[in-house]
């Protein structure tokens, strides 16, 4: 990995970097321990976790409520509880997440102006930072700003980890709905 | 809010046909689009009775394969009596370095072919993709001539003929809930946009939302709200409305938990429409793919537009789900919710 990346003011060093990127795989793992989707999701700010998320789909029967989307509204509960402006925040905030961001959580990134997010696999069926459509990047009307993205971090693990997980939801499932099931990340 | 299960809903008294609308199908880009050319080296038949054993030779060397559209031989009709047929040798590229005219021998150098009735090659441009629209065969064919498969139902949409009237009067009355949600959240200090879920199998209205971004939660997008209260309706959401009577669901009368499918996952708008005053963005219009929703109707266009605007999010191939969308329903109306902005 590259030795620094800019994220706003501040600036990023790579141990640093990895340090949470091996916090994300970590949560991913528990996740996947738990039956739950192995997507593991950290809000960075000033050095410290402001919002963690997990997929949240089943529990809510709301197909929106992907992991980013839930470390996002927990950053919102953080800045209320410490009185601290949520855009002023996110512009300073780090995104960690195992997984490349799909189109809708890309779009959704962008909006709260997020400058950077860290992830581990590609994003192959949904991906927003350049899998299926290069949403962090693209010139946008009216959707925030571009955001700049760091892919690859242990990659390997997270893809493995995402097929244990559609192995172990359907074993005898026919290949239509194992397809079906990957729409959760 | 709870909407009552068996609450009519209020008749709007609304002036019928005061501005005209039509409803207008958003097709996929590849439908949308222009059409593309590429360059082919073709010849012409001096001797017409030599015209179908050429065809056969020549298809036998540079079969056209990829491109079953293109017709092999055109007619030139009356305006050059000297040859009247024209047929496509090969793709002008690859191995032919592209734009340099060749030979018959440097462009059958093997000795295959024999020559005899044709004329000197040149170049010329040929539709690269099969037309799918009647708009998109009349500009093929006045390239070069091609085999056209026609979608009735597009070709239906594009004439604005799909609905029937006894429809388009419910398309009109669930955008007429839409737009006085957005009414109901502007009075709130909310971007005038709203949204309604109907079930069209029953024709009931499941969720009427509008957009919360500068009340609940940022991302609360008319389409996100809505969405989301479709799921407090089958006993799950995420977010609480209670501060806003403009976003009201129905109780799912079979019960909280019916909402998973056959494989057990909550796609709670499969089968669903939804209509939006406005165009929605990439987030709402991808977060619809992932709702699994059947249509969308919307009334405004919008410069962030992630349907007909931009991406056609609706309509990739590379996406596991599609949707049909429908755009242009009570459009002025719509475009005048805009005015409604409640300076800040
Ligand atoms: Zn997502
Ligand atoms: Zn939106």
């Amino acid at each position: 990995m590259e030795a620094a990346a800019a994220a706003g003011e501040r600036v990023v060093f790579a141990e640093e970097t990895e340090a949470w990127m091996d916090r994300a795989i970590d949560m991913a793992k528990e996740a996947l321990g738990n039956g739950e989707v192995p997507v593991g999701c950290l809000m960075v700010y000033n050095n410290e976790i402001i919002g963690k998320g997990k997929n949240e789909v089943n529990e809510t029967k709301n197909a929106t409520r992907h992991a980013e989307m839930v470390a996002i509204d927990e950053v919102i509960d953080w800045c209320h509880q410490h009185k601290k402006d949520p855009e002023e925040v996110f512009r300073h905030t780090v995104l960690y997440v195992t997984v490349e961001p799909c189109i809708m959580c890309a779009a959704a990134l962008r909006m709260m102006k997020i400058p950077l997010v860290v992830y581990g696999c590609q994003n192959e069926r949904f991906g927003g930072c350049g899998s299926v459509l290069n949403i962090s990047s693209a010139t946008l009307t009216d959707t925030g700003e571009p955001f700049q993205c760091i892919p690859g971090y242990r990659s390997e693990e997270a893809v493995e980890m995402l097929k244990t997980f559609y192995r172990q939801e359907n074993p005898n499932a026919p290949k239509s709905k194992v397809r079906k099931k990957e729409c959760v990340i | 809010m709870l909407m009552e299960p068996d609450c009519k809903r209020q008749k709007t008294e609304e002036p019928r046909g005061a501005s005209p609308w039509q409803v207008v199908p958003v097709l996929s880009e590849r439908e949308s689009q222009g059409v593309t050319l590429m360059p082919v080296y073709a010849a012409p038949v001096l001797d017409k009775k030599e015209a179908s054993r050429l065809v056969k030779e020549v298809s036998a060397i540079y079969p056209l394969g990829d491109y079953p559209h293109l017709k092999r031989v055109r007619a030139r009709g009356s305006v050059d009596s000297s040859h009247p047929l024209e047929m496509i040798l090969c793709r002008a590229s690859g191995r032919h370095q592209q734009g340099a005219l060749r030979t018959l021998s440097e462009l059958f150098p093997s000795g295959q072919l024999d020559p005899s009735g044709l004329g000197t090659p040149f170049l010329t441009q040929v539709p690269v993709y099969p037309p799918l629209t009647r708009r998109q065969y009349e500009e093929a064919a006045s390239h070069w001539p091609v085999s056209f498969h026609e979608n009735k139902r597009i070709t239906q949409a594009l004439s604005g003929c799909l609905f029937t009237p006894s429809e388009k009067t419910a398309l009109q009355s669930h955008m007429e809930l839409a737009i006085q949600a957005a009414q109901r959240g502007a009075r709130q200090g909310m971007k005038p946009v709203g949204a309604v879920v109907v079930d069209p199998a029953t024709g009931r209205v499941l969720a009427v939302g509008h957009d919360c971004r500068d009340g609940i939660n940022p991302l609360l997008h008319a389409a996100m709200v809505c969405i989301d209260l479709v799921a407090c309706g089958q006993g799950g959401g995420a977010y609480r409305y209670q501060d806003y009577p403009g976003c009201s669901f129905l109780l799912s009368a079979n019960g909280l938990d019916q909402s998973s499918g056959a494989d057990g996952l909550p796609y709670i708008c499969t089968g669903y429409d939804m209509y939006l005053t406005r165009e929605p963005c990439v987030m709402c219009a991808m977060a619809l793919v992932h709702s699994r929703i059947e249509r969308v109707f919307y009334g405004a266009p919008s410069p962030h537009g992630a349907l007909a605007t931009k991406y056609h999010i609706h309509s990739r191939k590379d996406l596991n789900h599609r949707y049909e969308v429908y755009r242009g329903i009570l459009e002025d109306r719509c475009c005048d919710l805009a005015h409604l902005s409640v300076p800040k």
